[in-house]
């Protein structure tokens, strides 16, 4: 017999070994909550697992959370079911990748304001103050006179108030709690997309997505920039804060809350999108050594960036990690967390910049390398974005060419998805060989026509010409120099990597078996290819359901190297090398 | 095919490997270092040239190619000392301040090699005062060519161009500027010499510079 104590409810229950965590809840009569039945699916019955007897001196942070149902006791441990907080806030492991203790900066907490007794010396401040917890030391708070004043009329209103509190500062005082929220922005070179959370327990209210209106004034980073530094930046800063001022009375209408009930705001986004909303030069970024001007992660009041939320609300700007490897990247890392595991994960989020991350606990490093836009359909003839009437998903057996298109269509392009498939297809029907070199047997063998001008959607057809292999080549190999060249400063192999986690749509659509064998990646890490969507919006909404992860965030952006790939003599020799491909 | 023959189509093909070992065994057999760049080398990258320009190859068989020339000359020049003194001329490259991708101006530089130009590779994110250091310390130079990707790059082009011009009066060396941030329209209103879209025309029109 082994002995289970329960640190939180002070129970303990001597049980066989073997018995499960969630069985020794239920016999010490605990009331776990288990809905799927303790089949390991449903992932509410976590658990911390404490191998020593609690005391406040160990840090409980880094223990892993465990499913119950799951977790089989061999011998005396100590669990804490983390019951009371699930009461209060659900724990979230529905529809995030990480399954994260709900602990946020900002909450809710219902206070007194009484008529003080004679004699009282404490300012009806400090007597609201000291009912709040106390952020480390400082006990203070952040002086707020027009909240001060407005105290002795509160007061005579009502005793009871809930005050919306965050790190030492109480941004509100309302007379009911209502529902209080927190909004999560990625803001993409291309795509917008923000996230509005119910502050009660973190799940989900409300998506928006639209295009970021920057683009009017340059598709990419580098045209971007220069319209800033030869006009300024307030023009792009303007109307990135604009669409984001329309995205949150968008988000807020889908919810039927007010954007005042918004009280803290996360952003994510590449380096120069972040350095634009602050309004801040993106010189430095595209000037060799290309070094953002600052990096660390901030806390700012929203209303200062022109935001119409609550008007103390907060803004939270995810740090960034190096002038190529911006704060989504860090974001992707959060949603990911490499940093706690013993086995090394690469993480690649494919998009004109292919930016990827190799480590594990001991070290990570990033870099970024310049795809270029094929695998977002731009520079390929039938090249299109992932929309209805792109082909996704490209066959070929025995002969038999077929394809899907998204929304089941008629084609009129190739997404990226489909353009890794085609070109896998390709080579496995022997049409490319080692070099790229298309020879279609086709009517014009420098084209393989997938889709006839009748049979599309568009009359046009759907095809691949030599010159789009050549792209695919030249985007396929600056990901592979990429991740060759950290595996050799981490000085690892392709064996030695347990996970490829790769962020955004792309991943979510690509078929790995393909994108193994046009060699994006070594073809070994086929199988342990793993898509995790939009990874950096997840961590955006992160920073703002715990206060742990947001202080983590700080870390892992400062802790994460950086690899200079233009700086390395050994990049073009590696990209020249990758440009080929591997035929069967 | 003879040995040449053979290393031409290695080249072509893009092998590296197979480049190497025949260039070692040319060279083993006392055939002249000049003889394997004049017969194999630049016949191939011309022949890479041709093809790009009929778009019959692209940027991936081109670079493949030029690392075959790259690999070929190092084991000539190992062997031969003073090989880098037999040239039509001198050629100074660089990749201009506030840039560090050089892809395509070794690309650049290769082609003037198999030309039979003399290069002088300054490297990346190279300053107005490099360049004039380059030149005043290179007087036999006859073309200066000056490369940049990014478009937030080219006001320091256009300075080193401007620069390079005053410093130069009685017109000794041309100004070539190219990369992907450029455009002929760039070229010209910066006042250089010459500007070309890819790395194949560049050795081209160089060679007409040469009197």
């Amino acid at each position: 017999m082994v002995r289970v104590s329960f640190v939180r409810e002070g129970e303990s229950i001597f049980v066989p070994e073997g018995t499960t965590v969630l069985e020794a809840e239920i016999l010490a009569g605990l009331k776990p909550d288990a809905p799927c039945g303790g089949t390991g699916k449903c992932g509410k019955c976590l658990v911390q697992i404490l191998e020593i007897a609690p005391d406040e001196s160990v840090d409980r942070k880094d223990r892993p959370l465990v499913r119950a149902c799951q977790m089989k006791v061999t011998a005396d441990i100590f669990v804490d079911t983390l019951h009371s907080q699930k009461n209060e806030h659900a724990i979230l492991t529905e529809g995030y990748l990480r399954p994260v203790q709900y602990h946020p900066g900002l909450s809710l907490h219902q206070i007194r304001l009484d008529k003080p007794e004679a004699g009282e010396k404490r300012s009806d401040w400090e007597r609201m103050l000291e009912q709040l917890p106390r952020i480390g030391a400082e006990a203070s708070g952040e002086m707020d006179l027009a909240l001060a004043a407005s105290l002795y009329d509160r007061r005579m209103e009502s005793a009871r108030w809930y005050a919306v509190y965050t790190e030492g500062e109480v941004l509100d005082l309302r007379r009911e709690p209502g529902r209080i929220c927190f909004a999560a922005f990625d803001i993409g070179t291309t795509t917008v997309v923000g996230y509005l959370l119910d502050a009660k327990d973190g799940s989900t209210l409300a998506v928006e997505s639209r295009l970021n209106p920057q683009v009017q004034y340059g598709a990419d980073v580098i045209s971007r920039a220069n319209y800033a530094l030869e006009h300024g930046t307030s023009v792009l800063s303007g109307c990135i804060r604009a669409a984001v001022n329309e995205m949150l009375q968008a988000l807020a209408a889908q919810a039927a809350v007010g954007t005042e009930d918004i009280f803290q705001i996360s952003i994510v986004g590449n380096t120069c999108m972040h350095h634009l909303f602050l309004g801040i030069s993106p010189g430095s970024l595209v000037h060799a050594p290309y070094t953002p001007a600052i990096s660390q992660p901030l806390t700012l009041r929203a209303a200062d960036y022109g935001l119409d939320v609550h008007p103390k609300a907060q803004l939270l700007m995810l740090p960034v990690i190096a002038g190529y490897v911006g704060a989504d990247t860090c974001a992707c890392l959060m949603a990911v967390r490499p940093d706690q595991k013993e086995e090394i994960t690469l993480l690649l989020d494919i998009g004109t910049n292919g930016e990827m991350v190799l480590g594990n606990r001991s070290r990570l490093i990033a870099c970024s390398t310049a795809a270029g836009p094929a695998f977002e359909g731009a520079k390929i003839t039938c090249g299109m974005r992932g929309a209805a009437g792109a082909v996704d998903h490209v066959f070929y057996k025995d002969g038999v060419w077929s394809y899907t298109t998204i929304g089941g269509a008629p084609a009129i392009g190739l997404c990226g998805s489909g353009l890794i498939d085609l070109t896998a297809c390709l080579l496995r029907a022997g049409l490319i060989d080692e070099n790229g070199r298309l020879e279609s047997g086709q009517e014009d063998p420098q084209v393989f026509v997938l889709v006839s001008p009748e049979d599309s959607g568009n009359g046009k057809g759907v095809y691949l010409t030599r010159k789009d292999v050549g792209e695919v080549q030249l985007a396929k190999a600056a990901i592979a120099a990429g991740i060759e060249l950290l595996m050799e400063e981490l000085q690892v192999t392709e064996d030695d990597i347990a996970e490829v986690c790769i962020a955004g749509a792309f991943g979510s659509y690509m078929n790995p078996v393909s994108a193994g064998e046009i060699g994006m990646f070594p073809r070994s890490l086929t199988g342990r290819v793993r898509s995790i969507g939009n990874a950096a919006g997840e961590g955006a909404k992160l920073a703002l359901l715990s206060l742990e992860e947001w202080k983590a965030a700080e870390t892992l952006a400062r802790e994460t190297d950086f690899l200079e790939l233009a700086a390395l003599t050994d990049f073009q020799d590696c990209f020249v090398e990758q440009l080929g491909f591997e035929t069967a | 095919m003879t040995l040449l023959e053979e290393l031409r189509q290695s080249i072509e093909d893009g092998h590296p490997g197979e480049t190497e070992k025949l260039v070692e065994t040319a060279l083993a057999q006392q055939v002249d270092p000049m003889r394997i760049v004049e017969e194999a080398m630049m016949p191939a990258m011309r022949t890479m040239g041709e093809r790009y320009k009929n778009q019959d190859a692209d940027i991936p068989r081109i670079l493949a190619a030029a690392r075959c020339i790259r690999s070929g000359f190092a084991l000539i020049e190992k062997e031969d000392a003073s090989f880098e003194e037999h040239n039509i001329g001198t050629v100074i490259v660089g990749t201009v301040e506030g840039d560090l991708h050089d892809v395509g101006k070794n690309l650049v530089a290769l082609m003037f090699r198999s030309a039979g130009f003399r290069v002088i590779d300054l490297g990346v994110d190279i300053s107005e005062k490099q360049f004039l250091k380059a030149v005043r310390e290179t007087p036999e130079v006859q073309i200066v060519c000056i490369s940049s990707l990014l478009s937030t790059a080219l006001p320091e082009m256009k300075q080193v161009v401007k620069t390079l011009r005053r410093n130069d009066p009685e017109k000794k060396y041309k100004i070539m500027v190219g990369g992907g941030a450029v455009t002929r329209q760039l070229a010209e209103s910066m006042g250089a010499d010459a500007y070309t879209e890819n790395c194949v025309e560049a050795a081209e029109v160089a060679k007409t510079f040469i009197v």
